[in-house]
């Protein structure tokens, strides 16, 4: 399909020395093929321009502004993404300049997706052209010796459009090993404050868990020991510091009764006690306050688990029917939705399974 | 995701709360039909990746001829490259998803055949390339060329090279012990060593280890409770604590859970019509204002992410693959690996 009126490459100086090549959809087989794709014509012509200068391998400028064009047009051409990283390269670009745009492009692209399309639509995986190029520059140690100074902002205002975006904090833990900021102030500050403005917040809260106990070694890794322990002691840290555990299940419980249901805190309180070795039984006091004395004021079902986990953790705990009591409650009437987990659970205290 | 057995009976007659199969099937036929909108050619990242998509729900919902077999497969090979991977749309470069998903598609039509045909290099260098992808330090493997790595890509090369009975092409054991390390705190997995945990990985890594004939390493109970945490009050399941239901989640957390043996922790009676609501019903004839998008498909047909949203081809094959684990009426069965 050619465009009908001459587009700004046919009809440009520049360009002419270039003879570009039509998409090859498979129709010139004979057959009309099954997934043909109708274009606008100036992303045809600006397409089939970028075939013609990769074929060439061409690194120069008037192929860098093609690749920002088509970017433009559709930032999800994982392939343009890729050709431009190596003209920035070939061409030695000056890296920042190349973030500051990016960061526009990045922000536009996700307020975008956020405006045209419907939510179904952005939650379909794909490549992620602009994030990968994006740490495919910083990755260039040549260039980044160091964490460039925006980069904490930009994430930030990514984290303001959408403060759980899967994408951008995998990128933010990559930036976390690069460059190895676990201790960085700005990261915990940065955790902090996207905690306090959603305490629900899951993604801060692996974030946080990832700062203080992910093991630093050249091996990533989501738990201590994950490879080295079996099943049911892996995330075992081989040295502890009290300290630090100490101040993070403080951490977590300020969290839970700000919203004693919310699982996010739960579920990393109980990350941090595996990492230090210690039981779940020492949070007993803690947790009795979110059910009350006969599980008549349950305000948080992650609180009555709890507490069925500290019956039945050691000998010094030990109340089974206590145990099964409430695990019935739990099936019956907190968490009926699962009441098969719930049954599963009562026959493994009373040695059926 | 391949079938696993013959089919089941189809429902007579469109009523409020069935499936409504036979519109769903003019759906998926025309998609390549809507060409004029603009999502339509943006998502040309996802072409093949949607052709699969739609073949496969058609297979589960019984018409496995509704797309034509040599125009498919027409397609399918116009994507591939001359390192033998396919690309999402000819002309572009090859890449793991893709590679995936034009093997998933041939292996569905009987046809891994034509790679063996003159030029096409047989299924070897497919497999070849695949395998030229697993980084030889880590076990894992990377997207294409530029080494973005994610879990789908690991899953999605076990996958298809076991289908291709290439496995032996690749270091199956480093790439478990890859997989190890995406293990979180909260006994789930993410899509890198240390990233949040995310039904849709869960599915990839338990997966890859059920390939890999690894399951031993998962802590099912532990696992488990956290994949059945995903149903909310609506009977739908999400992919992350504390967000919204989603329908694509009934298949990976559907599988996940088929695959340790704990599908009935979820409460399949309430996952079933949540599902059924997300389908976009002959009924529904007025637009559903107040969402990003103005107008729905009068005809109907299709599954959206959620009640009342627009439906889409790839919320459409989970939520079916998503009745199918439930032994939904009308539904084929699948193996959830």
């Amino acid at each position: 399909m050619e465009p009908e009126k001459k587009g700004k490459y046919a009809s440009s100086p520049e360009w002419s020395n270039i003879t570009p090549i039509p998409l090859n959809d498979g129709s010139d087989s004979g057959a009309q093929p099954l997934a043909t794709i109708a274009y606008a014509p100036e992303y045809l012509e600006a397409t089939s321009y970028l075939r013609a200068v990769m074929a060439d391998n061409e690194m120069s400028e008037r192929a860098l502004a093609l690749t920002e064009d088509i970017i433009k047009m559709n930032p999800a051409h994982y392939t343009v993404w890729n050709y431009r990283a190596k003209i920035l390269f070939a061409l030695e670009k000056d890296l920042l300049d190349e973030l500051d745009w990016l960061n526009g492009v990045s922000l536009k692209y996700l307020k975008n997706y956020q405006i045209w399309y419907s939510p179904s639509i952005y939650t379909i995986p794909s490549t992620n052209g602009e994030r990968h190029h994006r740490q495919v520059l910083i990755s260039s140690r040549q260039h980044f010796p160091t964490l460039p100074t925006g980069e904490p902002a930009f994430l930030m205002s990514m984290f303001e459009q959408d403060s759980k975006n899967y994408h951008v904090w995998t990128y933010r833990h990559w930036l976390v090993r690069h460059f190895r900021l676990w201790d960085s102030p700005q990261e915990l500050s940065d955790v902090e404050s996207l905690l306090d403005s959603d305490v629900r917040n899951n993604s801060a809260w692996n974030h946080r868990f990832m700062l203080k106990f992910g093991p630093r070694d050249d091996e990533p890794a989501g738990l201590p020991n994950s490879t080295t322990l079996p099943p049911e002691q892996k995330g075992r840290l081989d040295v502890v510091d009290e300290e630090v555990v100490d101040a993070e299940l403080d951490y977590a419980k300020g969290k839970i009764v700000l919203a004693p249901q919310n699982r996010s805190p739960w579920a990393y309180a109980r990350g941090v006690l595996r990492a230090a070795g210690r039981g779940v039984g020492e949070w007993l006091s803690f947790v009795s306050q979110f059910v009350g004395a006969e599980a008549e004021s349950v305000k948080s079902t992650h609180a009555l688990e709890w507490l069925v986990d500290v019956y039945l953790e050691d000998s010094e705990h030990e109340k089974k029917e206590e145990a099964v009591r409430l695990l019935n409650l739990l099936k019956e009437r907190y968490d009926p939705i699962r009441k098969n987990y719930w049954d599963y659970r009562i026959r493994m205290v009373e040695g059926v399974v | 995701m391949t079938l696993a057995s013959s089919p089941s009976r189809t429902p007579t007659g469109p009523q409020p709360g069935d499936l409504y199969v036979q519109k769903h099937v003019d759906y998926i036929k025309n998609l390549d039909s809507r060409r004029d909108e603009l999502e339509y050619w943006l998502t040309e990242h996802l072409r093949l990746n949607g052709v699969y998509w739609g073949l496969t729900a058609l297979h589960l919902l019984g018409h496995p001829g509704a797309l034509p077999r040599d125009k498919t497969i027409d397609f399918i090979l116009s994507c591939q490259q001359d390192n033998g991977g396919f690309a999402a749309a000819p002309g572009h470069d090859a890449h793991m998803l893709y590679t995936v998903s034009a093997v998933q598609i041939l292996v569905t039509l009987d046809a891994v055949d034509e790679l063996e045909k003159p030029g096409r290099g047989g299924k070897h260098k497919l497999g070849s390339f695949i395998a030229g992808l697993q980084d030889k330090e880590t076990g894992t493997f990377m997207g294409d060329e530029w080494g973005e790595r994610d879990t789908r890509f690991l899953y999605g090369a076990l996958n298809a090279l076991s289908l291709l009975g290439l496995l032996d092409l690749v270091d199956v054991p480093k790439a478990v012990s890859y997989i190890q390390k995406c293990e979180n705190f909260d006994g789930a997995y993410g899509i890198r060593p240390g990233a949040e945990s995310h039904a849709g990985q869960v599915f990839t890594c338990v997966g890859a280890l059920a390939i890999a004939g690894r399951l031993d390493l998962v802590n099912r109970d532990r696992l488990g409770g956290w994949l059945s945490e995903r149903q909310l009050e609506n009977g739908g399941l999400n992919g992350r604590p504390e967000k919204l239901a989603d329908s694509c989640y009934s298949w990976w957390v559907g599988a996940s859970l088929a695959m340790i043996d704990r599908l009935h922790w979820v409460d399949s009676d309430r996952l079933a019509a949540f599902i059924l609501k997300c389908q976009v019903s002959p009924f529904d004839t007025i637009p559903t204002l107040g969402t990003t998008n103005a107008v729905q498909d009068p005809e109907g047909g299709g599954f959206g992410d959620r009640p009342d949203n627009m439906a889409d081809v790839f919320h459409t094959v989970f939520s079916v693959a998503g009745l199918s684990l439930l032994k939904f009426d009308g539904v084929l069965e699948v193996d959830p690996v």
